[in-house]
Parts: C-alpha cells; sequence; structure tokens
C-alpha cells in the first residue's frame, strides 16, 4: 500500500492572524508583563556572590577539610596512631604509621603516636567515617572547602599540615540561620 | 607406626546428633557440630587443659553445676547445652569479670584487631560495663626481655606463657608471682626472659599482655597482609606467615602451624631474623672490585666482568653452595658448573665427600623417618648433634615426645646438650670420636656386654647375632668404648634403652660425616641402623641434620662433587670444599660463592684465607659483606633473602616445601634464578630463559625421584617425596656393609670439639632485635682441666694448634667431660675455624 503524506495529518490547528488589536496586545501588553518581573526584582538586590571574595556560610555541621587536635593544656597530640580512621576510611586515603612515645620524645598522651599521619584529598569523599571512627576525638570534620591546589601531590595532607590551625576562611553560619 | 585409628561417639549439643572422636575436649568436639565455644587459655598445642580462664563454661545434662568444656572429655551419650540462659549469664560474667581489670586501651594496643579478648568481648559479653571504680595500676610497658614487652594490666592470666615456658620449651623460667589480683607474670629474680624460644609467648598471649619489641606499633592488622613462605634460616625448615606491609617491607613473623614440620612453633631466630630482609646493610646493587674497594656498578657492567672472568676459568671454576639456596637455584648452578664451563666442581658440603653408595643408602625411604614420627616413635636416639642449635623445632619435638609420652630418649652427643635432663641415657664421647661411639653401641646391640668376644663360643654366636640382623660380621673385637672416650656402663645403658623399645628415630648430625674418617662413620651409622632394625619397622628411620639450611636439597639436585641431580655419581668426581680451598691459585682459577661464606663457616679457616687469596676471580651471590665477600670477591652481585625468593626447598625429612616471595625486591636486586640464566645464557651462546614454575618443573623432572611433583600438589604444607610414587625411581641400593674396623688410636691430650650456636649467624649481625644474642667466643672446659691448667671460670684464655691460637673466654661447665675443650663455630671473631681440619685435634690451653 502506498504511503500518501496527507493520511497522517488528521488536523491542523493555527492562531489568528497578525493584524488587529489582538496582534498589537500580543506584542507589547506581554512584553511590558516580562519587564515587570524583570524591573521588580532589579529592586530586591542581587542573590549571587562575588566568590571568592565574598563566600557561602557553611553549616556547623559541614564536613570539611580534616583537622587534627593537641589537648590545650599540655599540648600533646590527641592521635595515639591508631589507625581506626584509615580502617573505617571507604577511600582508603589515610596512611597511619605508628611509632612508640620515649620519655624524650613524648608526642602524644599514650604509648604510641603518629609518625605518619597522611590524608589523600584527592581521594577522600568527606563522608566523615574517620571522625566517627576515632577513638579520642583527635580528628574532625572541619569547615574549609577550599581544597584545589596545582599539582596532586600537594593534596596529601601531612601531620603537620593537618594539625596546624588551619586560616579560617569561611564563614560559618550562625544558629538559626 | 600409624597412630591408633580414631574412635567417633555421638552426642548431643544445642539439641543436635554429632558425632565426634572419642577423648576429645567438648571445645573441639562442638566443632564437629559448628558450635563454638569461646575460649582462652585453652591451646592442644600446650598440653593438657587447665581450665584457667572459665569462658567454656557449658551446660551438661546430668551434672548440677557448669562445666568447663576445655576440660570435659566428650562421652557418649552427653547431652550438651551453650545456648541456655544460664550459659549466657556464666559467659557475660566471665568477660565481666575479665574486663574489671582490663585497661581497655584498645586503640593503642598492638593485638586491637586481632584480639581474641576482643571478639569474645563482642559475641558472648553483656555489652555494658557497670563497673566504675578504680581498676588495678601495674607499671607498663615493661621489657620482660630485649624481645618481648610485657603489659600486665592487660594479663587476663590465662596461663598460655606460663604453661610454654614449662612445658613445651622446658626453660622453666615464666612463672605467676604474688597472688589474687595482684598475680603477675614473671621470671623469678626479674631477670629478662631468653631463651631460644621465647617469642613464641607472644603469638600465645589471646590478649595484648605480650608483645614484641619488633613489631610493636608498627602496624594494626588491617594495614598488613600475610604471605606464607618458610623459613630458610636452619634445617628445621619452619613454615612462617610472614606480616607484609605496603608490599615490601616485612614486619613480623607468624607460625604457620603445620604438624608435619613445625607443630606450630618458631625459634627467636625465624621469628625475629626477618629484620635481615629490611636491614641497612643489606647489598642492593652489583658491586665490583675496582682498585682494591667494591664499588656499585650497574647490572650489564658487573655481568660483563662476571662472564668475563668466569669464561676465561672455564673449568678451571669452582663453586660453593651456601644452604640457604633453593633447589631451583642449586640446579641451575650445578647446570651451570657442569654443563656450561665443564667443572665438576660444585659442593654444598664442608667437610668433605659423601660416599656414593652411602647417600643412597641414607636417602631410601624405609630408612628415613619424618618428623611427625617422633610423635609415635618407641624411642629416639640424637647422635652427634646439639638440636636446639641446629635444628631448634625438632628439639621442641622430642621434648614433646619425652615429655608426653615418656619416651625413652638417648643423646650421644660429645658436648653436653640441652637434652640431657630429659634423656634416659646419656652417652657422652670424645669431640671426634662419632665413629668409634656409633661402633661401640653396634658392637654392644650385636654382642652384648664384649664377654661374649672373649671365648670361641661366644664368638661363634656374635656371627650368629650379627648375621641375623643380616650384618656380614660382627663389629672387630676392640675396645670401642674406650677409643670413643666413652664409658662402658653409659653404652651399655643407651643400648638397653634403645633395645625392643620398638620404632626408633635416629637424629644425626652431618657433622660426623665431615672429615677424614667421615665414611667410616657413616659405614658406623649404617650399621647401627641395621643393628636396630631401623630399614624394617614402619615409623622407625633416621632424620639427618645438615649443616646448611637446605643441605638436603642441594645434595639431590646434584650440588656435590661427586654426585649430579638425583643422587646419581659423577665420573670423574669433583673437588670437595676442603680440596677446593687447597686448589684454588693452582688448578683452580676461580671460585662462586653462591650465598656462602666459607671463612665463616668451613673449616680450617687458614686453608680458605690463602686459597680465597690465591683465585684469580671470586663471583660471590651474597645479600651482606660479609668477611669472604669483602674481603676477597670481584664482582658482587645482590642475592635475595628468603621473603624475595620463589622456589622449592627439601625438609631433612624429605619434605618438599614452597618458598613464595613475599616482599618486592628492594633496589637492584634481581631473581638469582634469572641472573644464573642469563650466565648460563651468556655462557653458552644458546638462549635460555624460564620462568619459576617451569623451573621447578625441570628442576623435578631431572631429579628422578621428584618426578611428578608438581607445585599445586607441594601446596602450602608440603609433600615428602618418599610418599610418592616417584620415590621408586631411587635405585635401590642394598644396606651397604662396612666391616668396622676401629679407629686409629685418638691422639693425647685435651681435644678440641665445636659447638654449633643457634646465634653464631649473620642474623644475629643484622637483625636489630637480635644483635644483643650475637656470642662471644667462648671455651668450654670441664673443672677439672680447667683446675690442672691453673683457669678459672670468666679467664681469658688462648686454645691453640700448631701455632694457630683463638682467644676466648673460659666457661666452666660440670656437664663437660675431662679431656674436651669447646670452642664456638662461626662466631664474627676469633671463629673456632680456625682451629678445625676435619681431623680430630689436640690443642694447648693457656692463659692469655
Amino acid at each position: 500500500m502506498t504511503w500518501t503524506p496527507t493520511q497522517d495529518v488528521i488536523e491542523v490547528q493555527r492562531g489568528p492572524d497578525p493584524g488587529g488589536l489582538g496582534g498589537a496586545y500580543r506584542a507589547f501588553g506581554e512584553t511590558l508583563r516580562g519587564l515587570k518581573t524583570v524591573l521588580g526584582r532589579l529592586v530586591e538586590g542581587p542573590v549571587t556572590l562575588e566568590y571568592p571574595e565574598d563566600k557561602t556560610p557553611v553549616y556547623p555541621r559541614f564536613r570539611g577539610r580534616h583537622k587534627l587536635h593537641r589537648f590545650e593544656d599540655t599540648g600533646l597530640e590527641k592521635c595515639v596512631g591508631c589507625s581506626l580512621c584509615a580502617a573505617a576510611c571507604p577511600a582508603e586515603c589515610i596512611r597511619v604509621v605508628a611509632a612508640e612515645n620515649t620519655p624524650d620524645n613524648q608526642v602524644s598522651a599514650g604509648e604510641r603516636y603518629a609518625a605518619v599521619y597522611e590524608i589523600n584529598m584527592t581521594r577522600c569523599i568527606f563522608c566523615g567515617y574517620c571522625e566517627m571512627a576515632c577513638p579520642f576525638d583527635a580528628i574532625t570534620m572541619g569547615n574549609d572547602y577550599e581544597l584545589a591546589d596545582y599539582t596532586r601531590s600537594d593534596l596529601i595532607f601531612t601531620k603537620e599540615m593537618l594539625l596546624a590551625d588551619p586560616v579560617e576562611r569561611t564563614p560559618l553560619r550562625s544558629e538559626g540561620e | 607406626m600409624a597412630p591408633p585409628a580414631e574412635r567417633f561417639v555421638t552426642f548431643e549439643i544445642d539439641g543436635r546428633e554429632v558425632s565426634a572422636p572419642e577423648g576429645s575436649m567438648l571445645v573441639d568436639a562442638a566443632k564437629y557440630g559448628d558450635v563454638e565455644i569461646p575460649v582462652f587459655c585453652y591451646e592442644p598445642k600446650l598440653g593438657q587443659p587447665v581450665g584457667a580462664c572459665r569462658m567454656c563454661l557449658v551446660e551438661i545434662e546430668g551434672i548440677p553445676k557448669l562445666q568447663t568444656a576445655c576440660s570435659t572429655a566428650v562421652k557418649d551419650g552427653m547431652v550438651v547445652v551453650t545456648t541456655s540462659d544460664r550459659v549466657k549469664s556464666a559467659q557475660n560474667a566471665i568477660v565481666e569479670f575479665l574486663l574489671v581489670n582490663h585497661p581497655l586501651d584498645c586503640p593503642v594496643c598492638d593485638k586491637g584487631g586481632e584480639c581474641p579478648l576482643q571478639d569474645i568481648s563482642f559475641g558472648w559479653g553483656a555489652g555494658r560495663s557497670r563497673f566504675i571504680e578504680p581498676k588495678r595500676h601495674f607499671k607498663k610497658p615493661i621489657e620482660l626481655s630485649p624481645l618481648v614487652a610485657i603489659d600486665r594490666e592487660r594479663c587476663i592470666l590465662c596461663y598460655r606463657c606460663v604453661r610454654f615456658s614449662q612445658e613445651i620449651a622446658e626453660d622453666y623460667q615464666l612463672v605467676f608471682l604474688d597472688r589474687a589480683d595482684h598475680t603477675y607474670v614473671g621470671t623469678h629474680d626479674g631477670r629478662p626472659y631468653v631463651g631460644p624460644f621465647s617469642g613464641n609467648i607472644v603469638e600465645l598471649c589471646p590478649v595484648g599482655a605480650l608483645t614484641s619489641t619488633a613489631y610493636r606499633f608498627r602496624a594494626r592488622p588491617w594495614d598488613i597482609e600475610g604471605s606464607g613462605t618458610i623459613c630458610t634460616l636452619c634445617p628445621s625448615q619452619c613454615n612462617v606467615e610472614l606480616t607484609v606491609r605496603d608490599d615490601n617491607t616485612v614486619l613480623r613473623a607468624l607460625a604457620r602451624d603445620n604438624v608435619d614440620v613445625d607443630d606450630g612453633w618458631l625459634c627467636d631466630k625465624g621469628r625475629f631474623g626477618y629484620e635481615v630482609t629490611s636491614a641497612r646493610e643489606r647489598i642492593t646493587e652489583p658491586m665490583v672490585r675496582d682498585a682494591g674497594a667494591l664499588r656499585p656498578v650497574s647490572w650489564e657492567l658487573a655481568m660483563e666482568e662476571a662472564v668475563r672472568g668466569l669464561d676465561r676459568a672455564g673449568e678451571r671454576t669452582a663453586a660453593l653452595v651456601g644452604g640457604q639456596a633453593t633447589n631451583e637455584e642449586g640446579f641451575l648452578l650445578q647446570f651451570l658448573m657442569r654443563s656450561v664451563l665443564g667443572s665438576p666442581h660444585v659442593d654444598s658440603r664442608r667437610g668433605g665427600a659423601l660416599d656414593p653408595e652411602q647417600a643412597l643408602a641414607l636417602a631410601r625411604p624405609d630408612l628415613s623417618a619424618a618428623v611427625a614420627d617422633l610423635d609415635t616413635a618407641g624411642a629416639v636416639l640424637v647422635v652427634g648433634t646439639e638440636l636446639v642449635d641446629e635444628a631448634p623445632i625438632l628439639d621442641l619435638r622430642v621434648r614433646k615426645a619425652v615429655r608426653r609420652r615418656h619416651v625413652p630418649l638417648v643423646v650421644a652427643t660429645s658436648r653436653p646438650s640441652s637434652l640431657d635432663p630429659n634423656a634416659a641415657a646419656v652417652l657422652r664421647y670424645a669431640p671426634g670420636a662419632d665413629e668409634a661411639v656409633l661402633g661401640a653401641l653396634v658392637a654392644q646391640l650385636v654382642g652384648g656386654d664384649g664377654e661374649r668376644a672373649k671365648t670361641r663360643a661366644g664368638r661363634a654366636s656374635l656371627h650368629e647375632a650379627a648375621e641375623q640382623l643380616g650384618m656380614r660380621r660382627p663389629p672387630a673385637d676392640a675396645d670401642w668404648s674406650k677409643l670413643a672416650g666413652a664409658s662402658a656402663d653409659d653404652v651399655r645403658e643407651a643400648a638397653g634403652a634403645l633395645r625392643g623399645s620398638g620404632p626408633i628415630v635416629v637424629i644425626w648430625g652431618e657433622r660426623l660425616s665431615h672429615g677424614e674418617r667421615g665414611r667410616q662413620a657413616v659405614g658406623a651409622l649404617l650399621a647401627l641402623a641395621r643393628a636396630l632394625g631401623l630399614n624394617t619397622g614402619d615409623g622407625s628411620g633416621m632424620i639427618e641434620i645438615p649443616t646448611g639450611a637446605n643441605g638436603r636439597g642441594l645434595r639431590e639436585v646434584g650440588c656435590l662433587p661427586n654426585l649430579g641431580p638425583g643422587l646419581a655419581a659423577v665420573e670423574p668426581p669433583g673437588l670437595t670444599a676442603p680440596e677446593i680451598a687447597g686448589a684454588l691459585g693452582d688448578s683452580l682459577a676461580s671460585l662462586i660463592l653462591f650465598q656462602a661464606d666459607p671463612l665463616r663457616t668451613h673449616p680450617d679457616r687458614a686453608a680458605w684465607e690463602r686459597g680465597l687469596d690465591r683465585a684469580g676471580f671470586v663471583l660471590a651471590f651474597s645479600d651482606f659483606i660479609t668477611e669472604s665477600v669483602g674481603r676477597f670477591a670481584d664482582v658482587v652481585l645482590p642475592a635475595e633473602s628468603y621473603a624475595e625468593k620463589e622456589g622449592t626447598v627439601t625438609h631433612p625429612d624429605g619434605r618438599l616445601q614452597r618458598v613464595r616471595q613475599a616482599i618486592g625486591r628492594p633496589g637492584e636486586v634481581r631473581a638469582q634464578t634469572e641472573v644464573l640464566l642469563e650466565l648460563i645464557t651468556e655462557l653458552s651462546g644458546a638462549p635460555f630463559s624460564a620462568q619459576p614454575a617451569q623451573l621447578t618443573r625441570l628442576m623435578t623432572d631431572t631429579v628422578p625421584f621428584y618426578r611428578g611433583l608438581t607445585l599445586d600438589e607441594i601446596g602450602g604444607r608440603g609433600l615428602r617425596w618418599q610418599d610418592t610414587d616417584a620415590a621408586g625411581q631411587l635405585p635401590q641400593t642394598p644396606l651397604p656393609e662396612m666391616e668396622l674396623e676401629p679407629p686409629p688410636e685418638p691422639p693425647e691430650g685435651l681435644r678440641l670439639g665445636v659447638a654449633p650456636s643457634l646465634w653464631a649467624a649473620p642474623e644475629t649481625d643484622h637483625a636489630a632485635s637480635l644483635r644483643f644474642l650475637a656470642p662471644r667466643q667462648q671455651a668450654e672446659l670441664s673443672a677439672e682441666d680447667a683446675g690442672r691448667l691453673g683457669i678459672g671460670s670468666g679467664d681469658e684464655i688462648e686454645v691453640a694448634v700448631n701455632g694457630t691460637s683463638v682467644r676466648a673466654r673460659a666457661a666452666l661447665r660440670t656437664a663437660v667431660p675431662p679431656g674436651s675443650v669447646f670452642l664456638i663455630e662461626g662466631t664474627n671473631d676469633e671463629n673456632a675455624t680456625a682451629l678445625t681440619n676435619g681431623a680430630s685435634r689436640a690443642v694447648e690451653v693457656r692463659k692469655a
């Protein structure tokens, strides 16, 4: 059976013909309605931020760059190098090599300390399991999310980097905000 | 004698009918029904259960109180409940009780993650603590020994370590001190717990109370991988599991528990000797001697030099193979020597040739006992070897046979042995008189007390007795015991202990076959084997303790001057090691040292010094700059450690075992088989290459009685070739008969014997943890001789023969018989090998 294109066409709907009053309304009336919305937002002011000069504040439980902590009174590291964070880490980005404290070199409060503590930030998925696994609250997730760098090796954070007070660049959202 | 067949009984556990071997403890029997009963103190390897921890309480129908499953044997029709509320509350209570004083410092504790206390608290504990009172405190951690640290707070007093020390190692050092909750494990007066097996208590401890100093805080269980291999540091060839971190560092060695080899124990050398694999002073790149000093070079250059040196020497090359070499390496090396260079001078023994006929006889399957035969033997004879120093794990095995089954043990050694206190009879003889003492035993076993030989009728009956044993003639009529320097009563007692006691296992040291009278000594040993009927009974036989870890394997793959692969006689025979030393510089131009250090291990040090000096070219495969290498090697190729090798080794009882690569090779180190193949290719001009598995195949195909053994069959537990069909391929030889003629009269004066030492080895030089054990040369003397010479204990003395002397510290031992003096073999300096030359020697001892 030969196919003729007209067989598929059931009905053709068409708009009104241009011209006349209806045409004039469609040209100006609808445009003015759109302009009203635009001008209305203009009065409200901008909602975007001038990143990186201005930053979005984060919530207190936001999981950003990790921090290692020291005891405030003694200055000893809280981390005892137990490696539980490395065990919990689903991305396997934490590496801990422990060593024994000696009286001359007391680094942490327990018998052992982390001689090497590295987090590979290129792999980290910021799940926070390390923080949950830590029996001494030695590692916590900070607020910093600006972690970009030029080389991959710079993104392996060492113990010294994690222990140092991070430059608090990220504003925190205040309570109830 | 096969172990008696097990009978099974049926009992009910948790409502299920289960059948288990009769007499087994409920803990083990429950496993047949897939029921797990938690235990801390129960460890069948340690002997009788003690029921100390109370963790295994179960309810048994008909008994009002809960019973310990670890010390209750299963009986027919027993009804056991392990899941009732009563049992549960008891288990909760025990866990709570054990945790009362436990510090719960799991994040810091080395055991965390592989700790039975953690697992059982999690599985059977109540899950919450009610304890708020202060805990008991001890000072921690304390060094129990330089190798083991003890944390007494963590101890749950399970008795395992104490039982090990008391009943397995039998050093009786560890005890429980004080009472009640202040009980602690310690030594009598706080002395360090040092012994050849001390490291085992670390593995036994079910909590983190005993930790290894070397492994302390190095890794957590999830950081590491286990890699099974064989420890090739001594002939015991224990099965070990090396703990590897980051694929490149061995952090620990654990036992792999093979009842046919090691029974699950390790000596401290095996347990801590792994440190040599990552020692800083290890050779990791090839070196070539340049202007008198070894200088690191590229592989290309070193191989070029090696090929040039060997090519120039050609058939005037000799090779020494060290005991750490695998069968494949030995096989390739003898191939390189015999087929490529055309030189038969390859030796893995230290003290002269082994007679081909005797070698075949010693290899006979009916004459060789398996290690497990010690568990069923009727009597054990240890001849001419100090097991604790030469094959420590067999020492434990002999102790086990004596302790558990009261097997009569006869110790026949010239030096007082650590097994003496366990022995039913001790036969002490003069150093070097092995042949005479074996002859004395044969004469005693054949002829009774020697009086018979004095009459004609007596002699006739002697002949008859000898013939009944299949001997052509009884041993010659001589005062054997006097020639041996032993008392006739001791000989009689020893023979009496052995006679008619069932299957006998003889453990003998390869050393007695060394030297000029070695052939006669082995002849006497074979006569003894005949007199004891070792070739008739199932479960009896001999185990030879070689001087090198893989001595048996190297012999069987052809690393002997007169025997090729499969113990096939080679014509004309090559030079033996002592002959090589003399011929270097004359008929021999170059020497290959394959993981061998003749200056340290081989007798007659002066001859080796002279020989190495005169050798035109010395190629060494070595992992450390040993004295021989440092002073004389022209080209040094870095050797692999046992943790990096791939291949097979043969246990003294004929068990082939696989050595597996556990870690990556450090630095520039290459597989030695690969290097040997490259040498073969370069020197023969024909390209030759093979993968490790192909090499094993090649080796097993060439040795007739290894034929058909595959790596899969050998597997992780090893396979004795005597138990396979291939054993029939060993050429059948009758027991060679040598008429026992009395040996020549021994020299007059103080006779020198060597004392092998477990710690006089490279491991104590390069493993940091073991360094404190490196022995200083000492001369063991009887008090009588010392008194005559005016020497006091601890004096500096000189032991001298023909102008050569060794300085030593005098050690007076009451057990040393007068007329003998013993020096340690293989020490770093003042080595006893300076005075030995394979013959029985009299020495002069004087104050230095």
